[in-house]
C-alpha cells in the first residue's frame, strides 16, 4: 500500500492520536471484569459494602474514561477517514484526468469509474475501521489473555485449549469460507451479465424468438449461482455452532475447575465470573479479527486497483522543437501549410499492432475544408486524432501552423481545435451550458448563433425551457440527431482555428445537413476544416477530398480530380450514385 | 451467534450487525447504513412473500420452531451458570459438588443442544432460502420474457437491473436473517426479562435503569443520522453521476480543455460529500460508544446493586452472575432490533419492487383459435392502421397500403415520421390501436406470437450481438445451423472476409455486444444471422447505416438474393439503397405522403424528389446526368 504514504504523512498524526484513545477504550473495557471480580470477593465475600461503594465508583470511573476516550476517538476518526477518503479520490480523479489517451486506452471506463468510487470507499472504510475497531480487536484479545492468566493462572488452563480450538476454526473458515465466496461472487456476476445481455438484447430476442435458449442461459447461471451459495451458506452454518460450541464447553469446564480450586481454598468464586467474562472477550476479538482480515483482503485489492492508476504514467512528453522544425516555419511563412501530414505512420499502442496509419502524407492549406472519405476501418478518426495529440505518430510528423505538434503544448493546440466526434456527447446541465462548454465566456448572442449555423436554434425553441432545458445525463432525453447538432454547436462557438467534424451529421437528415454545410461556410470563413464523411455530398464542394483505404491515402484532389484518376473514389461513388453506376464495380472488390 | 451465554461484559460492542453468513464478503460494515427504502404495503407483500415460498411453508415452518426452541433453551444459559457458582457460594470445603454436578451437567446438555439446533437449522434455511430465491429470479425472468417491448422501452436498465439482482438478494436477507433474527432477538428480550425478574424483581429495576436512556440516546440519533445517510446517499450520487460522465466522455473534456474545469467541478462535490459524510459518521460513530458506556454503566449498576442485595441476604453471588449475562441479553438484541427492521424494510420493499414487475401486463397471450403460421406467402396489409406509443400522441394515423407477396417496400421519410413504428407494429413489438394489420389475409393477432415472430427476419437499426462466439450469434436464428451454413450466410453478408482475419476466426469470443468489434463489422454479423434464418419475410431497418458504402455495395446484391421471392420491408436513409424496391413510400407526420416506384415518384417531381436530389442532386449534377 505504498500509495498511502503521502496520506499517512498528512494524516499519521491525528490517527496515532485516535489510536491512543482507542487504547483507552480498550483498556477501560479490559479493566471492568477485574474490578467486578473484586467487588464479589472482597465487598461481597467480607459483607463490606464500603468496598462495594469504593470499587463500584471506580467502575463508573473507568467507565467514563472509556467514554470520554471514546468520544475523542470518533470526533478524530470521523474527521481523518473523510478527509483521507476525500483527498484519495481528488487525488484519483486529478490523475484520471491528466491521462493521455494511450493511458486512458489501457484501462475500461466503467473499471476507471469503480476505482473512483467503490474502491476509494473500500480504503477509506478501512482506514475508518482501523481506528474504531481493527485496532481494538487485538488490544482486546491480547489484554484480555493477560488478564485472565494474571487473574487466575491455572484456570488459563482452558485457554489453552480453547483459544487455539477457536483460532484453528477460523483459519479453517477463512481456508474454506474466502474461495467460496469468491466463487459466489463469481457466479453472481455470470448472473449479472446473463440478466444485462437480455435487457439490452431484449428487441433481438423477441424478433428472434430465442426466450428458450435465453432462459437456459439464464437457468444455469442461476442454478450455479444456488450451489455455490448454499456451499458458502453451509460451511458458515458448520463454523459457527462449532465456535460457540467450544467456548461454552470452555466454560463449562471453568466453572467445573473453578469450583474445585474454590473448594481447594485456591481462589474465590468472583474469579471465575471474571474468567468467563475474559473468555467472552477474548473468543469475540479473534472473530473480530477474522472479519478484520477479511476487511484488509478486499482492501488491499482496492488499494491496488487504485495504485495501478497512480502508477500509469503516460502524459504526453513535449518534444524540444528541432532547429530544422524553426527553420521549416520561417521558409514556409508565405503560405502558411496550415496542417500538414508528413509520411506520418500511427498503430495504436496495445492494438493488434497492424498499424491504422501507413506513410500518410497531405496537406490542408489555412481556410481550406478538407473531406476526407474511405470505409470503415480505413484509418479516418485515427487520422484526426492525432492532430489535437490525442495520440502521438509514431513515425513521420504532424505541423500545424508549421511546428511538429509534439513540440507543443497539447493545451495550446487543442485550444485552437474544435472537434465533433462521431458519438456525440453532451453533460448534465442546461442546453446553453452544453453550448457554454466550447467558450466559458459566450454571450447570449454567441450561444444563439452556434445553435442557429448548427440547425439546433429550431428544436431549442420547441423545447418548454428553450436554452435553459436541462438534459439528462449524456442528453438521453435528446434525439440522435439533435444531440449531434448541439455538439456541433458546442464546437462552432469556439471560433477554432481548425474544425474537425468526424461523420458527425450521420443522424441528420440530408435537408437540415445541407443547411447546416451552408451556415458553416458563412461562419466558418477563415477556419480551417476537416470533414469526415460516409456521404460523398457531404464533402463534394471541399477543397480537397482525401480518400482513405486501409490505412494509407488512396487520393487526394478535388471531387473531379478525384472520380477521374482514383479507383477507390469511382467506387464509392458509384456505391453512392445508385443502380446505373454498378454494373462497373468488380464483384472481387 | 448472537445470543449464547454470558456475554462479555466489555465485549466488542461495535461488532458488525450480526448476519446469519457470518464472516465471509459481503459483510458490511458497522455504522453504515444506507437510506432505507420504505415498503409501501407491508401486509400484502409479507402475504404474498409467504405465499410464494409454496412447497418450502413446511420446512420454514419447522425452522422457525427450531428457531424458538433454540432460543428458549439458550436462555436457561445463564441460569444454569448462577446455579453453579452458588453451589460454590460456601467458599473453601463448601462446595456443594452434587449441585454444580447437575447444572454442569444440564448446562453442557444446554449448550449441545444449542450447537445442533443452530447448526441444523442453518444448514436447513441456507436451502430453503436458496431455493426460494432461485425460484423468484427464475419466475422472474420467465416473467420478463413475457413482457412487451412497450415495457423495457418505458424503463431504464438500470432500474430492471437491480430488480433482477439487488432487489432479489435482499428477499434472500429478509427470509434468512431478518426473519430469524426478530423472532429470537424477541424470545432473547422477553425471555431475559421474566428470567430477571424471577431472579430478583429489585437487581430487575437496577438493571433496567439504563434501558431508557438506550432509547432515548438510539432515537435521538437515528433521527438526526437518518437524514444525514439520506444527505450523504445523495451527494454520492451526484459524485458518481459526475464521475461517470466525465470518465465516459473524457475525450471531449480533454479535446475541449476542460480538464481544470472538470476537476474544480469534482472537488466541489467531493468537498460537500465530505462534509456531510462526516457529520454522519460523527453522529452515527457516537452510537457504538455510548451503547458501550451505557451497557457498563448497567454492568456497574448491577455490580453495586446486587453487591448490595447479595451483602444484606436477598439474593446469592449466582443470581449477579446470571444478571450480567441476562441484562446483556435483553439489551443487545433491543440495539440490533432497530437494525434487523431496517434489513427487514428494505427486504420487503425489495420483493414489492419485484412484485410490482411480477404484475406487470404481459405480452397479450395467443387467442384460442390462433393459427400457426407456416411458410406464408408473405401478403401484408395495412388497413386504416392507427398508433401512438402515448395514448394521446398519436404517431400513425389511418395508413392503409398492401405489399404483395414477394415484393420489396421501402419506408422513407424524416427522423420521428413513423417509420421504425410501422416495424414495430408489423412484429408486433406492439399493437395497433386502431385498424388492422394482415398477413396472407389473416389478422396478426389471430396467428401465434411465436410461429408469426418466427417468420420475420429483421435486422435492426442498433444491432446487437450476445456475448458468445461468432459463429454462435450467427446462428441465433437458427440454433440448429450447421457449420457450413454458418459460413455460407457468412460469405452472403460479405462478413466472411474479416471475420477470417480474426485470430481465431469464426471461433472468436464476442465481448458484450460484440464491443471489439467496430459498428459495420457488428452490422454485418447481424445481416449474417437473418441470411441463416431465412424468413418469409424480411425487414432491413437502417440495417447498412454504418455500413460505408462501399461494403454496402457489396453485401446489396447478397440482399438482393435473399429478398428475391420474399416480401421486404426496407427502412433506409440512404435513398441509393432503396431505389431498387418495387415501392417507396414516404412517411410524414404518420402519414403516407407518397408512393409508388422510383422512377414515378422522381418524375412526379414531389417530396421524393425534393430528398432524392437534395442527397444526390449535386452528384448526379457532377456526373454529368
Amino acid at each position: 500500500m505504498g500509495l498511502l504514504r503521502p496520506y499517512i504523512r498528512k494524516y499519521g498524526k491525528p490517527f496515532a492520536v485516535a489510536i491512543c484513545f482507542l487504547m483507552c477504550e480498550a483498556l477501560a473495557d479490559l479493566l471492568l471484569p477485574t474490578i467486578m471480580s473484586r467487588i464479589i470477593d472482597d465487598g461481597v465475600a467480607n459483607r463490606d459494602l464500603d468496598m462495594v461503594y469504593r470499587l463500584g465508583g471506580l467502575m463508573l470511573l473507568v467507565t467514563a474514561g472509556g467514554a470520554l476516550a471514546a468520544t475523542m476517538r470518533n470526533l478524530i476518526a470521523s474527521r481523518v477517514s473523510q478527509r483521507f477518503g476525500a483527498d484519495l479520490r481528488r487525488d484519483l480523479f486529478r490523475k484520471i484526468q491528466s491521462f493521455s489517451f494511450p493511458s486512458l486506452d489501457k484501462f475500461e471506463r466503467p473499471s476507471l469509474m469503480t476505482r473512483l468510487t467503490n474502491d476509494v470507499t473500500q480504503i477509506q472504510n478501512f482506514v475508518n475501521g482501523l481506528m474504531r475497531i481493527f485496532v481494538k480487536a487485538p488490544l482486546l484479545c491480547l489484554g484480555g489473555l493477560i488478564m485472565a492468566v494474571n487473574l487466575n493462572p491455572r484456570l488459563s488452563v482452558v485457554l489453552l485449549v480453547v483459544v487455539p480450538i477457536v483460532a484453528l476454526l477460523i483459519v479453517l473458515n477463512m481456508r474454506v469460507g474466502f474461495p467460496l465466496f469468491a466463487r459466489v461472487q463469481k457466479s453472481l456476476d455470470r448472473i449479472n451479465g446473463t440478466t444485462r445481455e437480455y435487457l439490452s438484447g431484449v428487441r433481438v430476442v423477441k424478433a428472434f424468438n430465442r426466450y428458450g435458449q435465453e432462459t437456459e442461459k439464464f437457468d444455469s447461471a442461476n442454478q450455479e449461482y444456488r450451489k455455490r451459495s448454499l456451499a458458502a451458506a453451509r460451511v458458515m452454518s458448520v463454523f459457527s455452532p462449532s465456535v460457540m460450541l467450544t467456548v461454552n464447553f470452555g466454560i463449562a469446564a471453568i466453572i467445573w475447575l473453578g469450583g474445585r480450586r474454590v473448594d481447594a481454598g485456591h481462589m474465590q468464586v468472583g474469579h471465575i465470573i471474571a474468567f468467563i467474562q475474559y473468555m467472552t472477550q477474548i473468543l469475540f476479538s479473534l472473530l473480530m479479527i477474522s472479519w478484520v482480515f477479511n476487511m484488509f483482503v478486499r482492501a488491499k485489492a482496492s488499494a491496488e486497483r487504485i495504485g495501478e492508476v497512480f502508477a500509469e504514467n503516460g502524459a504526453m512528453e513535449r518534444a524540444p522543437a528541432s532547429a530544422e522544425e524553426t527553420e521549416g516555419r520561417a521558409g514556409r511563412a508565405g503560405e502558411t501549410a496550415k496542417i500538414e501530414f508528413d509520411r506520418v505512420s500511427f498503430a495504436y499502442p496495445g492494438g493488434s499492432g497492424e498499424p491504422a496509419l501507413r506513410e500518410v502524407s497531405f496537406v490542408c492549406r489555412a481556410g481550406e475544408t478538407v473531406g476526407i472519405i474511405g470505409s470503415t476501418g480505413s484509418g479516418k478518426s485515427t487520422l484526426i486524432s492525432l492532430i489535437p495529440r490525442f495520440y502521438d505518430s509514431a513515425s513521420g510528423t504532424i505541423r500545424v501552423d508549421g511546428v511538429d505538434v509534439r513540440a507543443m503544448d497539447p493545451r495550446r493546440l487543442r485550444e485552437s481545435i474544435a472537434v465533433v466526434p462521431q458519438q456525440s456527447i453532451l453533460f448534465t446541465g442546461t442546453i446553453e451550458q452544453n453550448i457554454r462548454w466550447g467558450k466559458e465566456d459566450a454571450s447570449v448572442a454567441e450561444i444563439e448563433q452556434a445553435a442557429r449555423i448548427a440547425q439546433a436554434e429550431e428544436f431549442i425553441l420547441g423545447l418548454p425551457d428553450r436554452y435553459e432545458a436541462r438534459l439528462g445525463q449524456r442528453g438521453v432525453n435528446l434525439s440522435g440527431g439533435q444531440k449531434q447538432r448541439l455538439s456541433i454547436a458546442r464546437a462552432l462557438i469556439r471560433r477554432p482555428d481548425i474544425l474537425i467534424l468526424d461523420d458527425s451529421t450521420s443522424a441528420v437528415d440530408t435537408a437540415t445537413e445541407s443547411r447546416i454545410k451552408e451556415g458553416l461556410r458563412k461562419y466558418a470563413e477563415g477556419i480551417t476544416c476537416l470533414i469526415i464523411a460516409q456521404r460523398i455530398t457531404s464533402v463534394i464542394d471541399a477543397d480537397r477530398i482525401v480518400v482513405m483505404d486501409d490505412g494509407r491515402v488512396a487520393g487526394i484532389g478535388t471531387h473531379e480530380e478525384l472520380l477521374r484518376g482514383c479507383r477507390s473514389y469511382q467506387e464509392i461513388y458509384r456505391s453512392q450514385i445508385g443502380k446505373e453506376a454498378r454494373a462497373d464495380v468488380p464483384a472481387s472488390s | 451467534m448472537s445470543r449464547q451465554a454470558p456475554k462479555p461484559n466489555a465485549a466488542p460492542s461495535e461488532l458488525p450487525p450480526p448476519r446469519a453468513g457470518g464472516f465471509g464478503p459481503g459483510a458490511g460494515h458497522p455504522g453504515r447504513r444506507g437510506a432505507v427504502v420504505k415498503p409501501k404495503n407491508w401486509k400484502d407483500t409479507l402475504r404474498r412473500l409467504w405465499s410464494l415460498f409454496g412447497k418450502e411453508k413446511a420446512l420454514l415452518a419447522f425452522i422457525f420452531f427450531m428457531v424458538i426452541v433454540d432460543s428458549v433453551i439458550t436462555l436457561a444459559g445463564p441460569y444454569l451458570i448462577g446455579r453453579s457458582i452458588d453451589s460454590m457460594a460456601g467458599g473453601a470445603g463448601q462446595v456443594d459438588f452434587a449441585l454444580l454436578g447437575i447444572a454442569l451437567a444440564t448446562l453442557i446438555a444446554a449448550y449441545a443442544t444449542d450447537g445442533a439446533l443452530t447448526f441444523a437449522q442453518g444448514w436447513l434455511m441456507a436451502g430453503v432460502s436458496q431455493r426460494i430465491v432461485m425460484n423468484l429470479r427464475r419466475a422472474l425472468f420467465a416473467k420478463v420474457q413475457k413482457l412487451p417491448l412497450r415495457f423495457f422501452d418505458s424503463r431504464s436498465q438500470g432500474d430492471l437491473m437491480s430488480r433482477l439482482t439487488n432487489d432479489i438478494d435482499n428477499v434472500n436477507t429478509t427470509v434468512a436473517q431478518a426473519v430469524v433474527q426478530i423472532m429470537t432477538g424477541s424470545i432473547s428480550i422477553l425471555g431475559s426479562l421474566a428470567m430477571m425478574l424471577y431472579l430478583s424483581p429489585l437487581l430487575t429495576l437496577a438493571a433496567l435503569i439504563t434501558v431508557p436512556a438506550v432509547f432515548l440516546l438510539t432515537r435521538t440519533i437515528a433521527r438526526k443520522t437518518g437524514p444525514l445517510f439520506k444527505e450523504q446517499q445523495a451527494r454520492l450520487g451526484a459524485l458518481n453521476a459526475h464521475v461517470e460522465e466525465t470518465i465516459s466522455g473524457i475525450h471531449i473534456v480533454k479535446a475541449f480543455n476542460r480538464e481544470e474545469k472538470v476537476i474544480q467541478e469534482f472537488e466541489t462535490i467531493n468537498e460537500e460529500l465530505c462534509q456531510v459524510g462526516t457529520q454522519a459518521q460523527i453522529r452515527s460513530g457516537f452510537l457504538m460508544p455510548i451503547m458501550n458506556v451505557i451497557g457498563n454503566v448497567g454492568f456497574a449498576a448491577i455490580a453495586i446493586t446486587g453487591a448490595w442485595l447479595s451483602v444484606h441476604g436477598y439474593i446469592t453471588v449466582g443470581v449477579i452472575a446470571s444478571f450480567l449475562s441476562y441484562s446483556r441479553q435483553f439489551v443487545r438484541p433491543l440495539n440490533d432490533l432497530a437494525n434487523t427492521f431496517n434489513l427487514l424494510q428494505s427486504g420487503v420493499a425489495g420483493a414489492e419492487r419485484v412484485f410490482e414487475v411480477l404484475d406487470e401486463e404481459e405480452e397479450p397471450a395467443d387467442e384460442p383459435k390462433a393459427a400457426v403460421l407456416t411458410n406464408p406467402a408473405g401478403h401484408v396489409e395495412f388497413d386504416r392502421v392507427s398508433f401512438g406509443y402515448l395514448a394521446d400522441v398519436p404517431i400513425l394515423r389511418d395508413i392503409s397500403f398492401e405489399s404483395p407477396a414477394g415484393t420489396s417496400t421501402a419506408l422513407v421519410g424524416p427522423t420521428g415520421a413513423g417509420k421504425t413504428t410501422i416495424v414495430n407494429l408489423l412484429t408486433r413489438f406492439y399493437d395497433v390501436t386502431g385498424g388492422s394489420i394482415r398477413i396472407d389475409g389473416r389478422d396478426l393477432r389471430d396467428y401465434t406470437l411465436d410461429s408469426l415472430r418466427r417468420s420475420f427476419g429483421i435486422v435492426l437499426q442498433d444491432t446487437y450481438l450476445f456475448s458468445g462466439t461468432i459463429a454462435e450469434n450467427i446462428r441465433y436464428g437458427k440454433p440448429e445451423a450447421s457449420d457450413e451454413e454458418v459460413r455460407t450466410a457468412a460469405v452472403m453478408a460479405n462478413a466472411d472476409p474479416f471475420i477470417r482475419r480474426l485470430p481465431q476466426g469464426y471461433g472468436t469470443l464476442l465481448s458484450e455486444n460484440g464491443g471489439n468489434l467496430s459498428q459495420g463489422q457488428r452490422q454485418l454479423l447481424a445481416i449474417a444471422r437473418v441470411f441463416l434464418a431465412k424468413p418469409s419475410i424480411l425487414i432491413l431497418d437502417e440495417a447498412t447505416s454504418s455500413i460505408d458504402t462501399r461494403t454496402e455495395l457489396q453485401i446489396q446484391d447478397a440482399l438482393l438474393q435473399v429478398m428475391k421471392g420474399r416480401t421486404s420491408f426496407i427502412i433506409a436513409h440512404r435513398l441509393n439503397t432503396i431505389r431498387e424496391a418495387d415501392r417507396i413510400m414516404v412517411i410524414d407526420h404518420g402519414q403516407i405522403v407518397e408512393q409508388g416506384g422510383h422512377e414515378e415518384l422522381m418524375a412526379r417531381q414531389g417530396v421524393y424528389y425534393r430528398m432524392f436530389m437534395n442527397q444526390f442532386g449535386q452528384l448526379e449534377a457532377a456526373a454529368g446526368h
